[in-house]
């Protein structure tokens, strides 16, 4: 692999490695699985390119489209909570939605940003090569919002969002008002699934309608390549495994890619992605197996 | 401290389903009072608890805690004033945090909210004397995930979580029905350790006829979502377990021979 595809591969597993906090945050905090990030990863990217070609700043445009991911999550949260809509089905009905919405939010299917200022523009005078920059930029990034997911999840709301997910009844019997706490989550999680959009949109010059297909599948990748990988209870390293499991993930796909003995092109990425995923759902599976035979086995010994 | 008037709770109502589980409790517990509540299934008794804890709305009446009228609260809003212990030794704890975890939750309950780290040290300190109390050795093992201990454990973890912030109302909803003798008799000591210690009002709702009679100053019996029996003071002194058996024969009204082996059981 090139140091450029390398480079590459790092950036892209970083922007998605903060959708995979937020699927954390959704699938494993809440319990509530949550599939509007298809359409709010978008959304984040629709919103910030439709601010920036408009002439609003680049940062500015970034935290609006945090705002707008946020929101996306609330309506997933109001339907299930107010009207009992099951969550999957109602994060569905969201995501579907927000194909429109994009659609609506950038005018036309795909918005280049080629020209345009972004959040990089403000540090492209340091004169580092934009492959470096733009790795180091998004690697900042994700710590830092990292970083601070793993402080929210240990402070006495985020103790109270994991015992919401965990016991929803200990949990209201301690004083804990459980819809509040889901609302609250679902928010962060598509807001930083949505930040991840506009970061993805402004590192890769474009936004486009279809770009969200498939991001729940490779955000939960991430988060379960890095539990199986790291399995720790310890809050900054589960943050950070999502993080090593986004980029361990986006590396295993673009070795899939480039190992011509397989002979795998661009488009069969979907089957890849899926495959990739099935196989840490597996692993951990057999390895319980195994270790039960072998314990049966000792047994009789 | 409680008084409820005229309580009823219907299920499902309106459907062919529709089930009375309260019809209309009236109801007044002093300060302090320890209760114990005792049926046959289906007789309200946790209904009536989950109703003062908020968690079952009222179909009609009122409850009032002191001179508050807390009939439309939810449960969230009651927590300062009740605080409650399970049957199920798993649905008062949280198996995937910590123990200390759990007990911040706990000590959180009457206010929370806030960004700070919810642990500490001043806290780990006062968790750790609080579970000292139980001998069971777990004041050392603070950081263990809740899912790896025992039932009996998980129990007396969310008997001591129920006492860590002041309330005045302990709810126990047959909490040591899910143990084995040995453990129930020692969750049965902490929990009147802590009782006499916080001067709480408790109900307590049981199937053992020896547990009703032996603990609290006070027993009730509900038959299909009434008071049937309200014993207190010097009659119920004289009580024994085999007249609380006539009284249930008595409560269904034919004299019929008792057909759950429940109501025996550690008679």
């Amino acid at each position: 692999m090139s140091m450029f595809a390398f480079m590459g591969t790092l950036e892209i597993g970083f922007v998605y490695g903060l959708v995979a906090i937020g699927v954390y945050l959704t699938f494993r905090v809440l319990d509530f699985p949550d599939l509007t990030v298809d359409g709010s990863f978008t959304l984040g990217a629709a919103v910030a390119a439709a601010m920036i070609v408009t002439g609003f700043n680049p940062y500015l445009s970034t935290f609006c489209a945090a705002l707008a991911g946020a929101s996306a999550g609330m309506v997933t949260a109001w339907l299930n909570l107010r009207f009992n809509i099951l969550h999957l089905l109602a994060s569905i009905l969201t995501m579907t939605a927000l194909y429109t919405i994009n659609l609506r939010v950038m005018g036309k299917p795909n918005v280049a940003l080629i020209m345009e200022p972004t959040v990089l523009s403000p540090f492209e005078a340091l004169g580092l090569p934009s492959m470096y920059l733009k790795v180091i930029f998004v690697a900042v990034c994700a710590l830092i919002i990292g970083g601070l997911v793993a402080f929210f999840l240990q402070t006495q709301y985020g103790l109270a969002m994991r015992a919401t997910g965990a016991n929803p009844r200990m949990a209201q019997a301690n004083g804990i008002v459980t819809k509040e706490k889901i609302y609250a989550g679902l928010a962060l999680s598509n807001g930083l699934v949505a930040i991840a959009g506009a970061l993805f949109a402004q590192t890769n010059g474009f936004a486009d309608s279809t770009m969200g297909i498939g991001t729940i599948v490779v955000g939960l990748a991430a988060v379960i390549v890095g539990e199986t990988l790291f399995g720790s209870r310890n809050m900054w390293v589960i943050i950070l495994s999502c993080l090593i499991g986004s980029i361990l993930y986006r590396l295993a796909v673009s070795m899939a890619l480039n190992a011509d003995f397989l002979g795998f092109t661009a488009s069969d990425l979907n089957f890849i992605t899926a495959a990739l995923v099935a196989v840490a759902l597996i692993l951990p599976q057999l390895r319980r197996e195994w270790k039960a035979r072998k314990a049966a086995k000792e047994a009789q010994l | 401290m409680i008084r409820c008037d005229d309580l009823r709770i219907t299920f499902n109502p309106g459907l062919p389903t529709e089930k009375k589980a309260l019809r209309g409790i009236d109801l007044e517990i002093p300060e302090g009072e320890f209760v114990t509540v005792i049926g046959s299934n289906g007789a309200g008794k946790s209904t009536l608890l989950n109703a003062l804890a908020g968690d079952i709305a009222s179909t009609g009446g009122k409850i009032w805690f002191g001179d508050k009228d807390v009939t439309r609260l939810p449960a969230t809003g009651r927590t300062r004033d009740v605080a409650r212990v399970f049957q199920d030794p798993l649905a008062g704890t949280c198996g995937n945090m910590t123990i200390e975890e759990n007990m911040a939750l706990a000590y959180g309950r009457t206010e929370r909210g806030n960004l700070s780290f919810a642990l500490n040290s001043k806290l780990r300190e006062i968790f750790r004397t609080q579970l000292a109390r139980l001998n069971l050795g777990l004041e050392d093992r603070l950081d263990s995930e809740m899912g790896l201990l025992s039932g009996g454990q998980r129990q007396s973890v969310s008997l001591l979580m129920s006492a860590l912030q002041p309330s005045k109302i302990l709810l126990l909803d047959e909490h040591t029905a899910a143990l084995d003798p040995k453990t129930a008799a020692l969750i049965m000591d902490i929990s009147s350790q802590i009782i006499a210690e916080k001067q709480l009002t408790v109900l307590m709702v049981t199937h053992s006829m020896r547990q009703a009679l032996d603990y609290g100053s006070r027993t009730l019996m509900l038959h299909e979502g009434k008071v049937v029996f309200d014993l207190q003071g010097e009659e119920r002194a004289g009580y024994e377990v085999k007249d609380l058996l006539n009284l249930f024969a008595k409560a269904r009204g034919d004299g019929e021979e008792l057909d759950d082996d429940k109501l025996l059981l550690g008679s």
